[in-house]
C-alpha cells in the first residue's frame, strides 16, 4: 500500500469516530436547544393563557394558536408548579403519531384552580437524526473526494524526488564502478535522505572497490611463494633416493600446490572480469567457439563414451570479448563434462537467442540459487573448485546475459539468453 | 647454452639456475636491475629471462636495453601478472616468449629450449636419441630410420619428454603443456595424459624403440636415455 493512501486510510479511521461523537453531540444539542426554545414558548403562552383567563369570562372560546392544542380545566385541588413533559399523539391531519411537548401548570382565579395544558408539536427526533446522518455521509463523502485529491496532488508532486531518487537506486550496481548521483530537491527531509544515501553508499562502494583490490594484490602476492613451492618439488622429485611413500606425500603436497595456484588463477580473474578489463568486443559466432572448444575435449568425451548432441538451428552473433566467450563456454561445457555420467549425454542447442546446454546427472543437493556462488559445491568433489560457475556468472552479468539453471528429466539445464542486439 | 636469469625471489632464483643447470645450460642469475643491466652489456647469451617486477628496477625497461643494444638473444619474460595487457606490451617490446607464475621448470626449460633452437635457426636439425630422431619443425619422428605415425597431442609429448629428458617431469605439468593453460578448471587431466602416454609407448616400442619412458610413483614419468 502507498505511503499516501496509507496516511489518508489512518486520517479515515480516526475522523470516522470523530464524526460520529461530533454527530451524536450535535444531536443532543439540537434536541436540547429545541426543547428549551419550546419550552420558552409554551411559558410565554401560558402567561398569555394566564391572561386570557384574567380577563375572560367563556373560558371554552379560548383558542390560543391554530397550530397548538390548548386546554383549561378548572380543578378541586392546585399544585404550585409547572411541569414540562413529552408525549406521543395521533395526528388525524397527518394520519401519524407525532411528538408533542406538553407544559401543565396549575393556575388561581377567582378561587377557581385552573389547569392550563398546552401541546406543541416538536420536531420529530427520527427525522433529526435523518437529516444529521445524511450530512454525516456527506461531509465524509467529500472529506474522501479532498484526501483522494491531496493524495494525488502529494504524490505527483510533493513525493516525485522520493520516486526519483527511488529509482535512480534500483538501478544502482556497485559492480557498474560508477558513484551514485542523486537529483536535488526542495524538500527538506528528501535532501536529507539522499545526502544519506550518498554518504552511504560513497563509503560502501570505496569498500567495495577495496575490498576488490584487496583480493587482487593478495592474489598477486600469492603467486611468487606458490611458484618458489611448486620449483622445490619439481627439484624435489627428481631426486633418486626418494621412497615410494614420501614420493606419494610430494605429490599430495603439488596436487594442493596446484590447486592453490588454480584458485589463485581463477580469483584474479573473477576481479578482472568484475573490473570490466575485458574491453576489447568483436561479433563472434557463437556456434565456430562452441564447435571448437568441443573439439578440444572430443578426447575425455570419448575416454568417457558421452554422446554429444549439438542442435544448431541458426548461429548466434553476440559481441563480446574473445577471451572471455571461451571462458564462459569452456566451464560450462566442462561442467557439463563435469558432473555427468559414464556414457551419459551433453545437448548443445541454440534456437533463436538462446542457448542451451543440457547433460544427464544426478539432482543437485543444494540449492539451485546457490549455484553460482563462489565455492559452492554440490558434493566434495575434489578436482572441482567451485568457482567456475561464478565465472560464468560474472561474465554473463557484465554482458546482460540472462543465465538460468535447471532440472528436469533427469537433466541439467543451463540456458542463456543473449540481449538482443542494442544500438 | 649461457642464460641469464632476472628475478629477485631468491629461492625462485635457486631453483630455475639448479634445474636449467642440469639440463646442460650455464646459468647466471641476478636479483637488480642494475647488476642485470651491467650483464647483458657485458656479455652475450644465448637466452635472457627476465622478471617484470624486480628490485630497482622494471623487467620491461631492461628488454628495451636489450633492443636498443641490437641484442640477439632470446628473451622470455617471467611474469606474477597474467594480464594480457602485459603479455602485448612484453612481445611489442621484441621479448620471444611470456610465461606466468607460478610456473613448471619443466616447462620454462621447454620454453628455453625451442627459443634456443628458433633463434639459432636449428628449426631443421634433427634432434637425435639413440634410434629415435625427430624434426621438431616438420613434426616428424622416426624410429630406426622408419615413420612413426604421431597424433599432435602425442608428438608434443614426446618432444616435452625429450626437452627434459632423465628428469621426472610431472602429470601436471605435462596436462598443462598438452591442453590450454588458460582453462580455469581442467578435466580429468591425469587420465589424459595417462591415455596419451600409453598410446605413445606403444607406437614407440611397436617400431622397435627401447622403452625409454619410465613411470615415477604416481607423480609423472621420465625420460630415461644413458648419455
Amino acid at each position: 500500500m502507498k505511503l499516501t493512501s496509507k496516511s489518508i486510510l489512518y486520517y479515515l479511521v480516526i475522523s470516522l469516530p470523530l464524526l460520529i461523537i461530533a454527530c451524536l453531540f450535535s444531536y443532543y444539542l439540537i434536541r436540547s436547544e429545541l426543547r428549551d426554545g419550546t419550552d420558552e414558548i409554551l411559558t410565554r403562552e401560558k402567561l398569555s393563557a394566564e391572561k386570557l383567563i384574567n380577563s375572560s369570562t367563556n373560558l371554552n372560546a379560548i383558542t390560543l394558536l391554530p397550530d397548538s392544542f390548548f386546554t383549561v380545566k378548572v380543578m378541586p385541588f392546585h399544585i404550585n408548579s409547572q411541569q414540562y413533559s413529552d408525549t406521543i399523539m395521533y395526528d388525524k391531519v397527518d394520519n401519524e403519531l407525532k411528538n408533542y411537548r406538553v407544559s401543565k401548570s396549575y393556575y388561581n382565579h377567582n378561587k377557581t384552580t385552573y389547569l392550563i395544558s398546552i401541546l406543541k408539536p416538536t420536531l420529530e427526533e427520527d427525522e433529526l437524526a435523518e437529516g444529521l446522518l445524511s450530512s454525516l455521509f456527506l461531509v465524509i463523502f467529500f472529506l474522501l473526494l479532498s484526501f483522494l485529491f491531496v493524495n494525488w496532488i502529494l504524490s505527483k508532486w510533493v513525493w516525485k524526488p522520493f520516486y526519483n531518487t527511488l529509482s535512480i537506486l534500483n538501478k544502482y550496481e556497485l559492480k557498474k564502478n560508477e558513484l551514485l548521483i542523486l537529483n536535488p530537491s526542495n524538500t527538506k527531509e528528501f535532501n536529507e535522505l539522499n545526502d544519506a544515501l550518498i554518504k552511504m553508499t560513497d563509503k560502501i562502494y570505496t569498500d567495495y572497490i577495496r575490498q576488490k583490490e584487496f583480493t587482487e594484490n593478495a592474489s598477486h602476492e600469492i603467486q611468487t611463494p606458490l611458484a618458489v613451492i611448486r620449483s622445490k618439488i619439481e627439484l624435489l622429485i627428481q631426486s633418486e633416493n626418494l621412497k615410494e611413500d614420501e614420493m606419494l606425500q610430494i605429490q599430495t603436497i603439488e596436487t594442493a600446490a596446484n590447486k592453490l595456484s588454480t584458485l589463485n588463477k581463477a580469483l584474479l580473474l573473477l576481479v578482472k572480469i568484475e573490473n570490466h578489463q575485458f574491453k576489447d568486443a568483436s561479433e563472434l559466432s557463437l556456434k565456430t567457439h562452441i564447435e571448437n572448444i568441443l573439439a578440444q575435449y572430443n578426447w575425455v568425451l570419448t575416454d568417457k563414451n558421452m554422446e554429444i548432441k549439438t542442435a544448431f538451428k541458426n548461429d548466434l552473433l553476440f559481441k563480446i570479448n574473445p577471451e572471455l566467450l571461451d571462458i564462459l563456454l569452456a566451464n560450462l561445457l566442462q561442467n557439463a563434462i563435469r558432473h555427468n555420467f559414464k556414457n551419459g549425454s551433453i545437448e548443445v542447442k541454440i534456437i533463436g537467442h538462446t542457448l542451451r546446454i543440457a547433460n544427464t546427472g544426478d539432482e543437485l543437493k543444494i540449492k539451485p540459487e546457490e549455484l553460482f556462488e563462489r565455492f559452492k559445491k554440490d558434493t566434495a568433489k575434489t578436482e572441482s573448485l567451485g568457482i567456475g560457475l561464478a565465472i560464468v556468472k560474472s561474465i554473463t552479468d557484465i554482458y546482460n546475459i540472462d543465465i538460468k539453471y535447471f532440472y528436469e528429466n533427469k537433466y541439467h539445464i543451463f540456458e542463456l539468453v543473449f540481449p538482443l542486439k542494442h544500438a | 647454452m649461457r642464460i641469464l636469469l632476472v628475478e629477485d625471489e631468491i629461492e625462485l632464483q635457486k631453483s630455475i639456475v639448479q634445474y636449467l643447470n642440469y639440463a646442460g645450460n650455464l646459468v647466471e642469475a641476478v636479483s637488480e636491475f642494475r647488476k642485470a643491466s651491467d650483464k647483458i652489456h657485458e656479455f652475450d647469451y644465448d637466452c635472457i629471462l627476465i622478471d617484470i617486477n624486480i628490485t630497482n628496477g622494471n623487467g620491461f625497461d631492461l628488454v628495451k636495453e636489450l633492443k636498443q643494444a641490437k641484442s640477439k638473444a632470446g628473451i622470455i619474460i617471467i611474469s606474477a601478472k597474467n594480464s594480457l595487457d602485459d603479455k602485448i606490451t612484453g612481445l611489442d617490446l621484441g621479448a620471444d616468449d611470456y610465461l606466468t607464475k607460478p610456473f613448471h621448470l619443466s616447462e620454462l626449460n621447454a620454453r628455453v629450449k625451442a627459443l634456443i633452437r628458433r633463434k639459432n635457426f636449428e628449426g631443421g636439425k634433427a634432434i637425435a636419441i639413440n634410434e629415435i630422431t625427430i624434426y621438431p619443425d616438420d613434426r616428424r619422428v622416426l624410429v630406426k630410420e622408419q615413420e612413426l605415425d604421431l597424433t599432435t597431442t602425442e608428438f608434443r609429448l614426446l618432444l616435452y619428454l625429450i626437452t627434459n629428458k632423465n628428469r621426472v617431469v610431472s602429470k601436471n605439468s605435462i596436462s598443462q603443456h598438452l591442453l590450454n593453460d588458460d582453462d580455469i578448471e581442467q578435466i580429468d587431466n591425469h587420465n589424459f595424459v595417462y591415455s596419451h602416454l600409453k598410446n605413445l609407448r606403444k607406437k614407440l616400442v611397436e617400431k622397435g624403440s627401447e622403452d625409454y619412458i619410465q613411470t615415477i610413483y604416481g607423480i609423472g614419468y621420465k625420460f630415461k636415455v644413458n648419455d
